[in-house]
C-alpha cells in the first residue's frame, strides 16, 4: 500500500518520514492526485449548466462523488461542503434557524471538536437556546445517566462518533436510540470515524453526518453532509448564489430541490473528483483487519509509553481510533514534537481543537500520534526506540 | 553587522552543526544561560505574545548596560532565551539597538523551529528592543 503514496518515500531531514499526524489530515494516493490532475488538464470546466463536452465532463465527475458517497455510507442525501466544520455549520444555520425557537434545547458532548461547539454556542447567543453538556467520565466515557437525563426536551444532539483527542468511540447507536425515543435529531460528528469504519448512516438512524475528504485520503477543502430525507425537508437554503436557483427574477427567486439547494456557487470540482478516487481507493481496502492492525500498535505504542513514565490518555478499545494522545511529566510538548520532528516524526500537539476535553481532563494539550492504513508497526517501533533516546539525552 | 567575540563564536558553533537533533540539543544547552525571570515575577507585563508557550522577559538598564531576564515553560524556547542573553546581557544599551534578529538567522536556528516557535523568536526580540527603548 506504501508505494501508492508518493509522499511517504519523502525524508524529512535526511531521515523517512514516518507520518503519524493522521488525525489532523491523512496523505494521499496517487490515483487521487492522478485524477485530479487530469481533471485540471483535459475536463477543467464549470458544472451543471453548460452543454459542451467539458462541462458534461466536469459535471459527471462532480456528480460522481455524490454518488460514490451515498453508495459507501447508505445514504440517500449527500449534501458537498467544504468539510466537517461547514456541515456542522449549515446544520446550525439550514436546519436548526428554520427548525429551534426560543427555549429549546440542544444537547452537545464536552469530546466535541470545536467545529461541533462553537456553531451552536453562535446559534445560542442568536436564538436564546439552551446547550446542555454531556460530561466525559474519569475512564473517558460519557455519562450515559447525564445524557439520558438530559435529553428530555431536547431538539437536537450533536456528538462526536470518534473523539480526535482520545480515540474513544461513543456509543452512538444507543444515543441515537435514546434520542429518537425523545423525539430529538441528531447530528454525527464523522470526521474521525468515516476514515476508520465503515458506516452505515442509513442503518444508523442518525439525522445528520458530517465529514470531511482529507482525513480519509482525499483532497483538502471538501467533505460532505450527509442527510435524512425527513431532515432534508425541513432544511431552509443557508447560503443564496449560483447553483443552488431554479428561477431568479426581480421579484424573486426559486431553489434546487436536491443537493444543490445548499451548495450555492462554483462548486469543488476538481476536489469532489479526488475525494470519489479516494473512496474507490477506500472501497478495496479491508477495513476491519486494517483497522485492527494499527489499533494493536496503537495499544502496544501506549503501553511502551506508559512503561516510560508518560502519562497516555486513551483507551484502545475495540473500535476506538489508533491514537495515542501522551504527556511526559516535564517536558514541553511541543520540545518533545521538535525532537521527534528532527528525525522525521511527524505528531502533533497542542489542544487539537478540543479546549472543553482537555479542560475536563486538566490538560492543556498532549502529544497525538494518529496512525492510519499505512503505517507500519515497523514505524511505531521505530518511533520508540528514538523516545527513548530523547529521554536519554534530554528528559 | 559586527558581532561580540562571544556572539560571533556562538553562530560559528551552530554553522557547523548539519544534524537538526544536535542543532536543537544545543538550542536545549543554552537554556542554563539565562538570567532566570522566576515563575513568581510572570506577570502580563512579561509576557512575550504570540509565542505558544508561556515565555516572559524583563529588561532592566543599569549604568547603560542591559540586564536581560527571562524564563519560558518549554527549554527549547528558554534556549532561544539563552542565545538572545549572550547577545544583549551586559551589553551597551545603544550597542545592543543595532542588533537585529539575523544573527539567529545565521545560525540557522529559525529554520531548524517551526514558524510559530520562529516567530515566537522574533516576537521576543522586538519585545525586548522596545523595552530597552522604552527606558533608555
Amino acid at each position: 500500500m506504501r508505494e501508492e503514496f508518493p509522499i511517504l518515500q519523502r525524508e524529512i531531514n535526511g531521515y523517512p518520514l514516518v507520518y503519524f499526524d493522521n488525525a489532523a489530515t491523512t496523505q494521499k494516493p496517487s490515483v487521487v492526485i492522478d485524477a485530479m490532475n487530469d481533471y485540471y488538464s483535459n475536463s477543467n470546466a464549470n458544472v451543471h449548466r453548460a452543454v459542451h463536452t467539458l462541462a458534461g465532463e466536469a459535471t459527471e465527475g462532480y456528480e460522481s462523488c455524490r454518488r460514490e458517497l451515498k453508495s459507501r455510507f447508505n445514504a440517500t442525501r449527500a449534501i458537498i461542503t467544504s468539510g466537517t466544520t461547514e456541515a456542522i455549520n449549515l446544520v446550525a444555520h439550514a436546519w436548526g434557524r428554520a427548525n429551534l425557537v426560543d427555549g429549546d434545547a440542544i444537547i452537545l458532548t464536552e469530546m466535541e471538536h470545536h467545529s461541533d461547539i462553537v456553531p451552536w454556542q453562535m446559534l445560542a447567543q442568536e436564538m436564546n437556546i439552551e446547550l446542555r453538556y454531556v460530561p466525559v467520565q474519569k475512564d473517558l466515557t460519557l455519562d450515559m445517566e447525564l445524557f439520558e437525563a438530559a435529553i428530555k426536551g431536547a431538539k437536537l444532539v450533536c456528538v462526536v462518533h470518534i473523539s480526535n483527542v482520545l480515540g474513544v468511540c461513543n456509543p452512538v447507536e444507543r444515543i441515537v436510540k435514546i434520542a429518537k425515543q425523545n423525539g430529538a435529531k441528531v447530528l454525527l460528528d464523522a470526521a474521525q470515524s468515516a476514515p476508520h469504519q465503515d458506516i452505515d448512516f442509513g442503518e444508523l438512524g442518525a439525522d445528520f453526518m458530517a465529514f470531511s475528504a482529507h482525513k480519509m485520503c482525499g483532497p483538502t477543502g471538501i467533505g460532505a453532509l450527509l442527510v435524512t430525507d425527513d431532515a432534508f425537508n425541513e432544511m431552509q437554503p443557508f447560503m443564496g448564489g449560483g447553483d443552488m436557483i431554479e428561477t431568479v427574477s426581480i421579484h424573486g427567486s426559486t431553489y434546487q430541490k436536491n443537493e444543490q439547494k445548499f451548495e450555492a456557487g462554483t462548486p469543488r470540482i476538481a476536489e469532489a473528483i479526488g475525494w470519489t478516487e479516494a473512496l474507490k481507493w477506500l472501497n478495496d481496502v479491508d477495513i476491519k483487519s486494517e483497522h485492527k492492525r494499527i489499533l494493536d500498535s496503537a495499544r502496544w505504542l501506549a503501553k511502551e509509553l506508559r512503561e516510560l513514565g508518560m502519562t497516555v490518555y486513551g483507551r484502545h478499545d475495540k473500535n476506538d481510533a489508533a491514537v495515542v494522545s501522551f504527556l511526559h511529566p516535564t517536558m514541553n510538548s511541543e520540545d518533545l514534537a521538535h525532537l521527534l520532528d528532527a528525525r522525521g516524526f511527524a505528531v502533533r500537539t497542542g489542544h487539537h481543537c478540543a479546549q472543553p476535553l482537555l479542560d475536563r481532563l486538566e490538560i492543556t494539550g498532549t502529544v497525538r500520534v494518529s496512525l492510519y492504513f499505512y503505517n507500519t508497526h515497523d514505524e511505531v517501533v521505530s518511533f520508540v526506540d528514538y523516545f527513548k533516546e530523547i529521554l536519554e539525552r534530554f528528559a | 553587522m559586527t558581532y561580540s567575540e562571544e556572539l560571533t563564536e556562538l553562530i560559528e558553533e551552530f554553522q557547523e552543526i548539519d544534524d537538526k537533533m544536535e542543532r536543537l540539543e544545543m538550542v536545549f544547552d543554552l537554556a542554563d544561560e539565562v538570567n532566570l525571570l522566576p515563575i513568581d515575577q510572570w506577570t502580563d507585563a512579561t509576557r512575550v505574545n504570540g509565542c505558544q508557550s508561556e515565555a516572559h522577559v524583563k529588561v532592566e538598564i543599569i549604568d547603560s548596560n542591559v540586564r536581560f531576564y527571562s524564563g519560558a515553560d518549554s527549554k527549547l524556547v528558554q534556549g532561544l532565551m539563552g542565545i538572545l542573553t549572550m547577545a544583549i546581557d551586559n551589553g551597551d544599551a545603544n550597542v545592543v539597538l543595532t542588533l537585529t534578529p539575523d544573527f539567529a538567522t545565521e545560525m540557522g536556528i529559525l529554520n531548524s523551529l517551526s514558524p510559530s516557535r520562529s516567530n515566537g523568536f522574533r516576537n521576543m526580540f522586538d519585545k525586548v528592543m522596545n523595552e530597552i527603548k522604552t527606558q533608555m
